[in-house]
């Protein structure tokens, strides 16, 4: 179980975070569970995402992940941790811009061999970047990188997965197909999912709704 | 756990890969190597060439001294009186001085029927401390009817010199050990044969040695005299170039067998430039280690962005500082391979063409050389990847 312990950025005033429905409380986030973080800018979305991914540590409270807090994780432990079990789709993508999309996904894959290497061709084709795959990520456009960092982010084991503004490059309907790949994939694995957006997004089928700055 | 393939990710880290100061670093380790083999090795050739010839024991300088004998004290006694030699062992430079106690009886030695030779000798004796070469059965007690005998191998050469002109064989230092001489001791109070044996031959001390057991023994006996006052001192001393020491040795007009004494300080000066050698081959790899990690630490930093997202996607630092320093083992063991194998040629040239009839030296490489290839092959394989490990951890 992931559980948010009362935190807040620490370059936060503590009266910015008083109405907030995620800062300052204590958020237990159950497996399945399919939870929309709805935030506007600078309030603090992004520093969520890396404060739970574990690459900024700049707050208050605690994290856990099955009760290990998360400030007591050495750079392996982390390491593991993403490997096996947390997954991200960054708001900057973070595609290694040299090799191909391909390579990218391989990257990945290789790590935990989770998924054949068929699945890439599949998915990839799902969600119309199939004739990219041989192509280098920085020359793939803004919406070709976003749904290639969504494809990276499933093809591991995860029981959490980390969405920051997934579908903000993409237009409706390719972000409907991104979705309806990720909410697939989450819910074989059991996992849960936390969605952080500008606004809420419609076709998210949310269990719970946590206003970042009521 | 299957382990992810490096291959995949190799070309992330590669920026910087042609760097000049890999390369430096490579041909620098392999000159450093080689000079520490080339030093080592050396030295241990010096140590064999010279082991038999070593005046030094123990780190000290054992010199003889005797009084200058001048028109104006020929005629004096000019042996050592006891307070001669304390006065000498009061002095700072000095660490220890003995007489070397003459025999007062007669002495002929015969070498027995097979060599028809016999002459008056004499016999010294010496404390076993200031003698270089002391085997175990060298001591003497009454009844025994072998004296062992240390032989100056300096008149064992004279004795081959003068040899073939009356007639004698010519023997090698084994054959002179097998040799039963014949000791005929007679003084005022009687006379006694023994038979000595040469136990061990001596570069330092230019005389015929017998145990002090024996020669105040068949001193009090034979002659009913205790040993006297010595003429030859030797002494014991930290550096037998001392200034101190020789200006007091001339002040007391005492003469210095030098002779040795510069030998051993050649063999010294030639230790030392190799010892400097072989610390100039240390701190050449170093160096070399120096640069290498210099070029480790540009590389990690110009893949600095992508190491960082491979540890952000999963990637462990323990598995990736592995990875990446072991590229490297490759290239250490083919640096320190080649050092070793010039080594190994000039060794064999040295031993061939330069020592051709030095049958102490080996034409191969001492065990030691490759226990200490070894050694660096493993340091700089450690150094390495405790670099990467550190860089890696550092940016995680």
């Amino acid at each position: 179980m992931l559980q948010i312990d009362r935190i807040q950025p620490s370059f936060f005033e503590a009266s910015a975070c008083t109405h907030s429905e995620l800062w300052l409380q204590r958020i237990d986030v159950e497996p399945g569970e399919r939870i929309q973080i709805q935030a506007p800018s600078g309030s603090g979305k992004t520093s969520l995402t890396h404060f739970l991914y574990g690459i900024r540590k700049e707050y208050v409270g605690n994290i856990r992940y099955d009760q290990v807090d998360a400030r007591s994780m050495d750079a392996d432990a982390w390491a593991d941790l993403r490997r096996e079990k947390l997954a991200i789709v960054f708001q900057d993508m973070r595609l290694f811009a040299e090799p191909t999309l391909r390579t990218n996904f391989e990257i990945k894959r290789q790590l935990t061999h989770q998924h054949p290497e068929t699945v890439i061709e599949q998915w990839s084709r799902r969600l119309g970047i199939d004739h990219r795959l041989d192509t280098p990520a920085k020359l793939c456009s803004y919406g070709e990188q976003q749904r290639a960092s969504i494809i990276r982010a499933l093809l591991q084991p995860f029981c959490w997965l980390l969405l920051d503004e997934p579908f903000s490059h993409l237009d409706d309907a390719n972000a409907k197909k991104a979705m309806d790949l990720i909410l697939e994939e989450s819910e074989r694995q059991g996992a849960a999912v936390l969605l952080a957006d500008l606004e809420i997004v419609p076709q998210y089928p949310r269990t719970r709704l946590l206003r970042l700055l009521a | 756990m299957k382990q992810p393939s490096f291959h995949i990710i190799k070309p992330l880290l590669l920026s910087g890969e042609r760097s000049a100061s890999r390369w430096f670093s490579f041909v620098g380790l392999g000159i450093g190597v080689l000079l520490l083999l080339l030093a080592q090795q050396l030295f241990i050739d010096i140590q064999a060439l010279v082991k038999q010839t070593s005046i030094r024991k123990n780190g000290f300088d054992y010199i003889s001294v005797t009084k200058q004998i001048t028109n104006d004290n020929m005629g004096r006694d000019n042996r050592f009186s006891s307070t001669d030699l304390d006065t000498l062992r009061q002095q700072p430079f000095i660490q220890g001085a003995a007489p070397l106690i003459s025999n007062r009886f007669e002495v002929v030695a015969t070498a027995g029927d097979q060599i028809p030779f016999a002459s008056d000798i004499f016999l010294e004796a010496l404390e076993t401390d200031f003698i270089d070469t002391v085997p175990p059965n060298f001591n003497w007690q009454p009844d025994q009817p072998i004296v062992p005998l240390i032989f100056s191998s300096d008149f064992l050469e004279m004795y081959n010199v003068f040899a073939p002109s009356y007639g004698l064989p010519q023997l090698s230092m084994e054959t002179a050990s097998n040799v039963i001489i014949g000791l005929r001791c007679e003084g005022q109070k009687g006379a006694q044969v023994f038979r000595g044996q040469i136990v061990a031959f001596s570069d330092r001390i230019n005389s015929l040695l017998v145990p002090k057991s024996f020669m105040d023994w068949a001193n009090e006996t034979l002659e009913g005299l205790p040993s006297a006052n010595a003429s030859r001192v030797y002494l014991k001393t930290l550096d037998a170039n001392s200034p101190d020491l020789l200006n007091f040795l001339a002040q007391k007009n005492y003469r210095v067998n030098k002779e040795k004494t510069a030998f051993g300080r050649s063999k010294q000066i030639l230790q030392g430039v190799i010892a400097g050698l072989g610390i100039f081959g240390v701190l050449v790899v170093a160096l070399a280690l120096l640069l290498f990690s210099f070029y480790l630490q540009l590389m990690v930093a110009r893949s600095r962005d992508n190491l960082q997202l491979l540890l952000i996607l999963g990637y462990r630092p323990d598995w990736l500082s592995r990875q990446v320093a072991r590229r490297f083992v490759p290239v250490y063991f083919v640096v320190v391979a080649v050092a070793l194998g010039v080594t190994q040629l000039l060794q064999y040239l040295f031993h061939q063409v330069i020592m051709f009839n030095r049958p102490e030296l080996s034409s191969w490489l001492d065990p030691s050389i490759w226990i200490t290839a070894g050694v660096l092959i493993g340091l700089s394989i450690a150094t390495n990847w405790r670099m990467v490990r550190k860089l890696l951890y550092g940016i995680s």
